[in-house]
């Protein structure tokens, strides 16, 4: 057995190191599908930046010093070239140099990512489950069911807007702008004073919190819509198989059949969902972070893009692409711990 | 897990969300401060020679100061006149091409960056003048030849030749602040967000996307300011923008188009709005050079069909616009009111068919931005040339592609807006001079969207001339030939508008008016006051 599972391993290694591997053209294709689209683009990033203000000469200025009067294939050796040494240069929309305005971005999306999946699990799994289980219940059923549809049926903006309406502006109870003190948390995380300051850390956490319940919810809720459908559907087919017929005819408990024999088969196709989710997520996060006025890279890639600010739109595709890659992998990965005939070659 | 454990995590998960909903910062630090929070975009940078965005130069005057500015006139600020500022005293030579400027003693630049000297001024006009990288303002300060220090506060400049618009040139809006030259040659780079001046409040810090913080500068030569610290949040939607200002989140709010439902909201929540001449014009230009338009009876046929007043009441109603009267707005030197086309769709028929359109004329692929007023104007323009038998078939496109398509003259009449140097040099220069005819065949980007030759010579005179009444007299002409010759047609003048709360914060000026400030925002915020 433990010679079987030390196998397992090595082979789960190596898939996850191939996997790797192909990131790298992949990443190099969407880094030169990126360039070449964002210059095809009509609207150069001068005339973005100098807008009714732009006169001849400020136009031909900004051109030159930007190199876009340079040819395409030279400015695209020399993007490739810096960007192999990590210089992937400075945002014409704010002057930052990329890396380092990406890596003050990426914190705020990914806490908003991983708490709307959460929320979205958190309720779209019950719900689904439930109205699966309780399908004989119309009034349950059909009371999840119409939170789903809620869910489905309302965008992030406007239900982000309502939110915002009667939680911050009438009941005044969450912030109507911002993403919280989460540079102080990444900051304390990284210098380790979180074990000095415990309560400063404490605050940190509690105030990025209290900035993200509404647009975790707003994005989240929208999504559970998705995973409550599949969690419903999955868990019907789930429970009219022969094991479940098995299981209720050996007399076990109704809560130890769900929760012990079929929920477990429900995750399977529930993962994929999850991995697509977080492509999804990530491209809600434009719209919520403009709702909720909050830093990320969502909000800032639409801009970047708007303005024609190469470097920075090249730089957050580029983190996007990994993150779903990551993402995608890592759900590869769970497979084989919910479903043990998942065998990596 | 058993049932009471789940019950037990239920109830603190519920307790951790019920305090996380209650919990409000302490107001007793924001009380003991004063602290004006200002909801606008963020700016791209807080180098002031670097941008041309509205918020970026709104903030840039919190923090940068220039040789002189705008005079506060019977309690208005005025864009037509220039006091000292940085510069104590100057003087100029017979023939107007050099000027001397003695520079206020003891000034220091934020951040212990020390004293501003004459080496600072000269930096910050030459780092323009040699198109240092991200600089914007060169062709500003085109007329200058030669810039000397002959002592640590005093600095003279010389210039190519008399130039009447130079004391505008030099207040501090644009290319005419001062920085530090010791700080941009230390940060490089980096000196977008490392500013350094000599204005009211310094920058404190930066919270990408979320906000800038700037705190009173205790060494400002007038006078420290009442408030303590500016809050400059990234606020890019309007409607967020307005439930912070009823909530109190902020206390000004810059709003990117103000519209009808925008006042009345304003005004239901009891707060002001701040208005500020000369604002933008928004104004369509014609291509003089392009069939049908070559055609000077098409061109009147084209005025006569746009109703001015009802595009002005639809978007702006009451007093959020005038009327324009002249293709050069009011608050520049040498504004004229001149006779503008009536609306007479009858007349805009007659003359199309006598120009030989009896059965009208269509204008396939017209380019319009999908940004700020233009697409809000174009379908009111639209709708009305349709009256008269003119369809124009619109393409929404993105701002940047609208800039490099006007450019290309794809439009055959081009909508435009935006503010320049308040003098009808300037104006005149870059919209109607010969020499700023876009071309894409030979590069020229320039702005002359009219193809318009007709008033060369009176710019040329101008800038020759001594006297400001007989310059005057020739732009008045010079007016009053752009509307002869049918190649421009004013539509709005619309001022620059912040809400602001008056309970909270207070001006010393006028809200309707008070100021003429080509900053988009306030031109001395040292003298907003917080209110207790």
């Amino acid at each position: 057995m433990q010679q079987w599972r030390a196998v397992g391993d090595e082979r789960l290694l190596q898939y996850v190191v191939r996997r790797l591997f192909v990131t790298i053209p992949m990443l190099l294709g969407t880094m030169s599908l990126v360039f070449f689209a964002m210059h095809v683009l009509p609207g150069d990033p001068c005339m973005a930046m100098l807008g009714d203000q732009a006169t001849g000469q400020a136009l031909n200025d900004c051109t030159h010093q930007l190199g876009l009067d340079r040819p395409l294939l030279v400015q695209y050796g020399d993007y490739l070239w810096q960007s192999l040494h990590f210089n992937f240069g400075y945002s014409l929309l704010n002057r930052y140099p990329v890396t380092t305005y990406i890596l003050q971005m990426l914190p705020y999306t990914l806490v908003l990512v991983l708490a709307s999946t959460v929320v979205a699990i958190g309720i779209g799994l019950p719900t689904g489950m439930l109205s699966a289980v309780q399908r004989r219940n119309p009034l349950i059923d059909y009371t999840a069911r119409v939170i789903a549809l809620l869910g489905l049926s309302m965008p992030v903006f406007w239900f982000g807007i309502l939110l915002l309406i009667v939680f911050s502006l009438h009941w005044d109870l969450f912030p109507l702008i911002g993403g919280g003190d989460l540079s102080t948390v990444v900051e304390m995380i990284g210098s380790g004073e979180v074990f000095v300051y415990p309560g400063d850390f404490l605050a940190a956490v509690f105030d990025v919190l209290h900035h993200l319940a509404l647009p975790a919810l707003a994005l989240g809720f929208t999504l559970a819509a998705t995973v409550s459908r599949v969690a419903r559907s999955t868990m019907l087919e789930v429970l009219n198989q022969d094991y479940i017929r098995t299981a209720r005819a050996k007399g076990l408990r109704e809560r130890a059949i769900v929760y012990k024999h079929a929920l477990r088969n429900v995750m399977i196709p529930l993962l994929t969902i999850i991995g697509l989710f977080v492509a999804l997520a990530m491209t809600g996060t434009v719209l919520t972070e403009t709702v909720f006025t909050r830093p990320g890279l969502g909000k800032m890639l639409v801009d970047a893009i708007e303005a024609r600010d190469y470097p920075l739109a090249q730089g957050a595709i580029t983190v996007f692409t990994m993150i779903i890659v990551t993402v995608n992998l890592i759900v590869d990965v769970l497979y084989a711990a919910f479903d043990p005939r998942v065998a990596y070659k | 897990m058993d049932r009471s454990l789940w019950w037990r995590c239920g109830i603190v998960i519920l307790a951790v969300c019920m305090s996380m909903a209650v919990w409000q910062p302490s107001p007793a630090h924001a009380a003991r401060k004063k602290i004006l929070k200002i909801a606008a975009k963020e700016p791209d940078t807080l180098d002031p020679h670097s941008s041309t965005i509205g918020q970026t130069q709104a903030i840039v005057r919190f923090l940068y100061r220039g040789l002189t500015r705008f005079a506060i006139k019977d309690g208005k600020v005025t864009t037509a006149e220039v006091e000292p500022d940085l510069a104590e005293s100057w003087t100029v030579s017979d023939d107007g091409t050099v000027w001397t400027f003695k520079l206020r003693k003891g000034v220091q630049f934020h951040h212990n960056f020390g004293e501003m000297t004459a080496e600072d001024v000269k930096f910050s006009f030459e780092r323009q003048l040699h198109h240092a990288k991200g600089t914007r303002f060169a062709e500003n300060l085109s007329p200058i030849r030669e810039i000397t220090v002959l002592d640590p506060l005093t600095v003279q400049i010389t210039l190519k030749e008399f130039d009447p618009v130079f004391p505008l040139r030099m207040v501090g809006y644009q290319q005419g602040y001062i920085v530090s030259k010791k700080a941009v040659e230390q940060y490089g780079d980096n000196y977008a967000w490392n500013p350094v001046g000599t204005g009211p409040f310094y920058f404190d810090r930066h919270t990408p996307r979320e906000k800038v913080i700037l705190k009173a500068n205790s060494q400002y030569y007038f006078g420290r300011p009442q408030i303590d610290e500016i809050e400059w949040f990234d606020v890019p939607e309007d409607a967020t923008k307005l439930i912070g200002l009823e909530k109190g989140t902020f206390d000004l709010i810059y709003p990117e188009i103000v519209t009808a439902d925008m006042v009345a909201q304003v005004e239901k929540m009891g707060a002001v709005l701040d208005k500020r001449g000369p604002g933008g014009q928004e104004r369509i230009y014609i291509n003089m050079t392009q069939p049908p338009f070559d055609d000077i009876r098409v061109r009147q046929a084209f005025m006569h069909a746009i109703d001015r007043q009802a595009i002005k009441d639809t978007l702006y109603p009451g007093a959020l616009a005038t009327l324009a009267d002249s293709p050069l707005p009011p608050g520049y030197f040498g504004h004229l009111a001149v006779e503008m086309p009536e609306y007479d769709p009858d007349l805009a028929k007659k003359l199309l068919a006598q120009a030989g359109h009896p059965d009208g004329l269509t204008i396939d692929n017209y380019f319009i931005s999908k940004s700020f007023f233009y697409p809000k104007v174009a379908v009111l323009v639209q709708e009305q040339l349709k009256k008269v038998g003119i369809n124009v078939n619109v393409q929404l496109v993105e701002h940047a592609t609208y800039h490099e398509n006007i450019r290309k003259n794809l439009n055959p009449f081009v909508l435009y807006g935006g503010t320049r140097l308040t003098d009808a040099d300037v104006w005149f220069g870059l919209f109607f001079d010969s020499s700023q005819i876009p071309d894409p065949a030979t590069g020229n980007k320039g702005t002359n969207f009219a193809h318009y030759k007709g008033i060369d010579d009176l710019i040329a005179q101008g800038r020759r001339e001594h006297d400001q009444s007989k310059r005057a007299a020739l732009y008045h002409e010079a007016q009053r030939r752009i509307m002869r010759d049918a190649v421009c047609l004013p539509l709005t003048d619309v001022p620059s508008i912040w809400a602001r709360n008056p309970k909270r914060v207070s001006t010393p000026f006028n809200p309707d008016y008070g100021e003429f400030a080509l900053h988009y925002s306030y031109n001395y915020p040292e003298m907003l006051k917080i209110l207790d």
